[in-house]
């Protein structure tokens, strides 16, 4: 795994004026949320929270309102503060930052992206976007270049004088991304950025976002509610539930092995196609007891669209080749439960 | 993820039975004692379908506001005491009150009086006067015996007024009775909405509080309206005796040693902070000489040229046209120099309350907890009447212009204060948090998100303060201040009508002109 990013060790977030008392009877006698609340009179955000996002990652944080992931986040950079653990940006644990460097980091390091967008309605689109230049003082003309510049990536040029209110929902949070991108930073973090968007408007946003990110290689911790999403953008994602992480695993992973019930409810209306690769589904070559001589091939990669195209073409099953040999097959009835996702019988 | 185990019963509405074991249990907990009684009122009361239930509560009858202070329902406690009052009032005037005394005195006085001049007629040498005497006299019996006769007829009626004061209190027991367990079943719904807010039960404690208040009132009340030379004690406050009591005899009243020692007081306090209160004064004294030197020391032309044309920039046209007309008024009839004192006047207690009124209402707005201290505070200046701080601005501050800039600050400062908090906590919470996210430091927050935003709060605040404080021209002129309202005091003083109604036209236009100015302005300003 290339060099982290992001990393976070153990961290919690206790809310309420007896936080350090809570924090010390959590850490001694393992007490649990509700008596927490009851005890302390306290809430818990955030529950032990370890986690390492790697250069150039889209880690997705998925949970329920409420989960503890709009904390979480803002752990980062510190917007609010850890009850207990570290955490460390490009290797450097930041609770010891003074003040000053911290501002410097959330300038220079740190891009976020809001739900609700959070433009200062008396700017115009170019200056929302400097906005992050002129805090670290680069001169109008250079802010004003770079924020042209940043708008052209994010297809909104010739907007660049308008107010924010003339712009619609949908553009109005691109220019929130251009703010984000706008001092370079290698770090993104988007609390929910489209989820008070209409679905098509959503759809193209991801696209567009994903598309970005790829070419721009951001590090990136994205929340959300909705797994469609998660799936659709993340290499990664993490499970919160009651501010505890509840599984961390690639699209498929979650997918195909839910931790829990929590999680496997969820999952149950995902669709499997494009996610399930075969070698997740295949069984042994020799279990099956034919002829393979005319069945087709599929490389081990492709995922279950494609065997379905192989499998209606034939009456025999398809066999899963690994650089040329035969690694596995997987028959008609395999492939419909692989459809179902993973469900025991 | 419901299993769908659950069956629901699906009836028709006139098929579904009432439940009363569950609503009995209720109200017995509500009722606490004679559950089962109360049970079966409130039964018929939910069972009728008209709006006057047939229940009737014995015991609310007979006992009337006690019964509604033993269940708690203060308000027909109130309501019943008073007219229960009323109706023992009319029993008590009929019953040993004695309604034609007053007609049988003055009846009295009068036969007194004819007897007298009587006797002077007898006595009388002339004959012309012993006419005249006897005339008088007889004429006086005359209205003696009306006066009598009257006062017969008042007596007869006492017994008239006795029997409706015994029906008034009949008629205010059966509305009661009737009434109480329908109030009461309101109370009772109201319980089962907020239980911890809603008294419920019979405590002894409320009884006790009922009889203590029915005791305290009824009787005295009845004793002061139906005995003829009730106690004087009763009529006036004895605070004479009050204050010999705490005081000592002979050490005058309580009103007059306090109001000393609070004059010592500030008489002390005055010498004291001299230099402070001085210091002060010469502040403001500098802020309002820039101003009348700008104003009254610049020539006419110029200065009345550049208020026109601010009008014109400010607010239009025709708010132009109706400020030179406004100042061809003033400069006519010799208001000229005054009414720029004026102007300097409110601009200078203006200039001050924005200076520190912003910066105040900043930090009012940042800090929850120093509003909270502050609200009461800008309550005060607010309510308290001007006349009742001037006293004291006289005795730190003395008179003239400086004073009276000082008093106008006290009623203009608040809504700039207010307006300005008011627009900082307006202040979206995620656009302060998107700043802070980018690395805003907490004076680029302010000055980049939290002032612009508030910005149109801010300026409404300042247009408020500025006709508060227009609105206090007359009033510091009885402290010396200057200007147009010196003019009016003046003329009042002397009841001058006709300089009076010119100098308050003046005022008016001059309020009318920066009023339209500073509108014009802000108009425009919201528009773009």
């Amino acid at each position: 795994m290339s060099e982290s990013v992001v990393k976070l060790t153990d961290v919690w977030k206790i809310f309420g004026a007896r936080a350090e008392e809570a924090m010390a009877a959590v850490k001694s006698d393992g007490i649990g949320k509700p008596e927490v609340l009851a005890e302390f009179q306290c809430v818990v955000g955030v529950q032990g929270a370890t986690f390492d996002v790697p250069r150039g990652e889209i880690f997705c944080i998925m949970g329920l309102s409420g989960s503890g992931k709009s904390t979480l986040v803002r752990h980062v950079n510190r917007l609010i503060e850890p009850t207990a653990g570290t955490i460390e940006i490009l290797g450097q644990d930041i609770s010891t930052l003074s003040e000053a460097e911290l501002r410097r980091i959330r300038a220079q390091q740190i891009g976020m992206v809001f739900q609700h967008m959070a433009l200062m309605p008396h700017r115009s689109v170019r200056d929302n976007v400097a906005y992050p230049l002129e805090i670290r003082k680069v001169s109008k003309s250079k802010r004003w270049a770079v924020s042209d510049h940043t708008l052209g990536l994010v297809d909104l040029t010739g907007y660049e004088d308008r107010l924010p209110k003339e712009l619609s929902g949908g553009m109005q949070q691109r220019v929130g991304i251009a703010r984000a991108l706008a001092s370079d930073p290698e770090i993104l973090l988007m609390d929910e950025p489209f989820s008070a968007l209409d679905p098509l408007i959503r759809l193209q946003l991801q696209d567009q976002f994903k598309a970005l990110v790829a070419q721009l290689q951001k590090t990136t911790l994205f929340i959300t509610h909705d797994l469609d999403e998660a799936i659709r953008i993340g290499h990664r994602i993490a499970i919160m539930k009651d501010g505890v992480i509840v599984q961390i695993g690639s699209p498929e992973e979650i997918v195909m092995n839910p931790a829990d019930d929590y999680v496997r409810e969820f999952v149950q209306g995902i669709s499997k196609l494009k996610l399930v690769k075969a070698h997740s589904i295949m069984e042994p070559p020799d279990s099956y007891k034919g002829d393979l001589e005319a069945a087709p091939r599929a490389d081990h990669g492709a995922d279950l669209d494609q065997l379905i195209d192989l499998a209606v073409g034939t009456d025999h099953p398809v066999v899963i080749t690994d650089g040329g040999a035969d690694v596995g097959v997987v028959t008609k009835p395999t492939l419909l439960r692989g459809i179902q996702g993973g469900k025991n019988e | 993820m419901s299993d769908a185990t659950t069956e629901i019963k699906v009836m028709a509405a006139s098929d579904i039975e009432v439940d009363h074991d569950a609503l009995d249990a209720s109200i017995a907990e509500f009722t606490e004692v004679n559950g089962a009684y109360y049970a079966n009122a409130f039964h018929r009361i939910h069972d009728a379908t008209n709006a006057m239930p047939k229940t009737f509560n014995l015991w609310a009858a007979v006992l009337g506001p006690i019964w509604a202070a033993s269940r708690a329902i203060w308000g027909m406690f109130w309501t019943f005491l008073i007219l229960e009052i009323i109706a023992w009032v009319q029993l008590g005037r009929g019953a040993w009150g004695n309604p034609g005394a007053e007609l049988a005195e003055r009846a009295a006085g009068q036969m007194e009086r004819a007897g007298e001049l009587r006797e002077r007629a007898a006595n009388a040498t002339e004959q012309a006067d012993v006419d005249r005497f006897t005339k008088l006299a007889e004429n006086i019996q005359k209205a003696a015996d009306t006066t009598m006769e009257q006062s017969v007829a008042a007596q007869a009626e006492a017994t008239g007024i006795m029997l409706t004061g015994i029906a008034l209190l009949l008629f205010f027991k059966l509305i009661q009775g009737a009434y109480a367990n329908v109030v009461y079943e309101k109370q009772y719904s109201n319980w089962r909405i907020e239980p911890e807010k809603t008294e419920s039960g019979r405590k002894t404690s409320n009884i006790l509080l009922g009889v203590v208040l029915a005791a305290a009132i009824g009787p005295l009340i009845v004793y002061k309206f139906t005995v003829n030379s009730p106690l004087a004690l009763l009529d006036a406050f004895p605070e004479d005796e009050v204050s010999a009591l705490i005081l000592g005899a002979d050490q005058g009243t309580l009103f007059s040693s306090v109001a000393t020692s609070l004059e010592d007081t500030i008489d002390g306090a005055a010498v004291a902070g001299g230099d402070v209160f001085d210091g002060i004064v010469n502040g403001i004294r500098q802020v309002l000489d820039a101003l009348t030197v700008a104003l009254n020391g610049s020539p006419w032309p110029v200065v009345m040229l550049v208020i026109v044309v601010t009008a014109w920039r400010a607010a239009g046209p025709r708010v132009a046209i109706f400020t030179a007309a406004a100042l061809g008024y003033v400069a006519l009839l010799g208001y000229w120099e005054v009414a720029m004192e004026t102007v300097a006047l409110v601009g200078a207690s203006v200039i001050l309350c924005v200076v520190f009124g912003i910066p105040l209402g900043i930090w009012f707005g940042k800090s929850s907890r120093a509003y909270k201290f502050a609200e009461p505070v800008l309550d005060l200046m607010q309510t308290l009447p001007a006349f009742v701080y001037l006293i004291p601005i006289i005795a730190f501050f003395g008179t003239g212009n400086p004073p009276g800039i000082l008093a106008t600050i006290i009623f203009g400062m608040p809504p700039v204060i207010r307006l300005t908090a008011l627009g900082m906590r307006g202040v979206p919470e995620s656009i302060k948090e998107a700043a802070v996210a980018f690395g805003a430091s907490r004076w680029q927050l302010l000055k980049d998100v939290e002032i612009p935003l508030a910005l149109p709060s801010v300026m409404t605040g300042v247009n408020q303060t500025i006709l508060m404080c227009l609105s206090m021209v007359v009033i510091i002129s009885l402290i010396g201040g200057g200007g147009l309202g010196k003019e009016i005091l003046e003329a009042l003083q002397y009841a001058a009508k006709g300089p009076g109604l010119l100098g308050g036209f003046a005022i008016l236009f001059v309020a009318m002109v920066i009023d339209r100015i500073v509108q014009g302005a802000f108009r425009r300003e919201n528009q773009t």
